[in-house]
């Protein structure tokens, strides 16, 4: 017999329950490497069909697992099983409104995300070719772009918690600085305007979760630090 | 997150001090006699266990609070050195914690 792997789950179906609960399994080691969104799979395909849970791409590019897993914000299908205490405790992501089981409402994150208009913005014509950037200019985008915008950051983050609905949280400060940091890019002092603000920027506490959580090992918390500065250099 | 929820923690403690800063201010240079009752709370075990506290908090709140500033000027930003920094202001604390034991 193959080792088992124990699994408690968070349930709530609003149509149905009055309550969430959490609900075990037992999942057998299919593969060597086993991920942790096999493990769900196993329990939605084979187990328990009623199981809800976003998935896409399964290799940690589109950002739609992000989990709550064993207290700790990170994808499922880039979590090996082995090495997690178990039972292995899969939640929503934390402070967001569950639509069902372990699907949250995404809405007002990817809103957020709208709100610091992430795309290139010019005010020059357009060049008859590409705009151009230098291999060092190109070098400051390196642990910017790669967000996938999984939401695992800002859902760790006590002030995302508290004052989500003003501090913009530190995966849409990150894409924010993405755009600022770009040489392209011809909105900065624009960007800068719309972020200088005591709740959209400076809610950062430097508690660093963020940091912690990032499945794509980025670091929002620079990222924030280096829009503070941005602002202060403009100021003096 | 221990390191920041110790800062805040830390914080607290030092600002609510400052009431028995000033008590013990207030008595100290009131009358000799006060002064003498004032300097016997303080080798007490509870006087003794309030400086402990108050200094423990201010050392680990100045060693954060220098990481803090670091990490606003842009030093110490990589992943790997915000947790090192993280575990040496804790580190600090945990020295000075020890010491003020040895010391009081």
């Amino acid at each position: 017999m193959s080792e088992m792997i124990r699994l408690s789950i968070f349930r709530f179906d609003p149509e149905r329950d009055d309550k969430p609960f959490m609900q075990s399994y037992e999942v057998p080691v299919t593969k060597r490497g086993m991920k942790l969104l096999d493990a769900l799979n196993y329990i939605k395909w084979e187990l328990d069909g009623t199981l809800t849970y976003r998935r896409s791409c399964g290799e940690g590019v589109c950002g739609s697992d992000g989990l709550n897993i064993n207290g700790v914000n990170g994808l499922a299908c880039i979590t090996p099983v082995t090495g997690l205490k178990q039972p292995v405790h899969v939640r929503p992501l934390p402070g967001m409104h569950v639509i069902r089981d372990l699907v949250v409402d995404m809405d007002h994150f990817f809103d957020q995300y709208r709100q610091i208009q992430p795309w290139m913005q010019t005010d020059t014509p357009t060049p008859e070719h590409e705009r151009l950037q230098s291999p060092e200019e190109r070098a400051l985008l390196d642990g910017q772009y790669e967000c996938i915008l999984c939401a695992c950051c800002t859902t760790s983050c006590p002030s995302w918690w508290w004052n989500g609905d003003r501090f913009l949280g530190p995966a849409v400060l990150l894409q924010a600085n993405r755009w600022i940091v770009d040489s392209r890019d011809e909105a900065t002092g624009r960007r800068l305007d719309q972020l200088e603000d005591a709740f959209r920027l400076y809610r950062c506490h430097q508690i660093m979760n963020c940091m912690e959580a990032c499945p794509k090992e980025l670091n929002p918390t620079a990222a924030i630090d280096s829009i503070k500065r941005k602002l202060l250099a403009r100021k003096s | 997150m221990i390191a920041s929820l110790a800062h805040r923690v830390s914080g607290l403690v030092l600002v609510l001090f400052v009431p028995l800063y000033l008590w013990l201010l207030h008595g100290m240079t009131g009358s000799p006699e006060d002064f003498d009752r004032v300097q016997a709370w303080m080798h007490a075990p509870l006087g003794k266990l309030s400086l402990w506290l108050v200094g423990v908090a201010l050392i680990y709140h100045f060693a954060n609070g220098l990481r803090f500033l670091s990490l606003d000027a842009g030093w110490c930003e990589s992943r790997a050195m915000m947790r090192l920094s993280a575990r040496i202001a804790l580190g600090i604390a945990l020295l000075a914690a020890v010491l003020l034991v040895i010391l009081l």
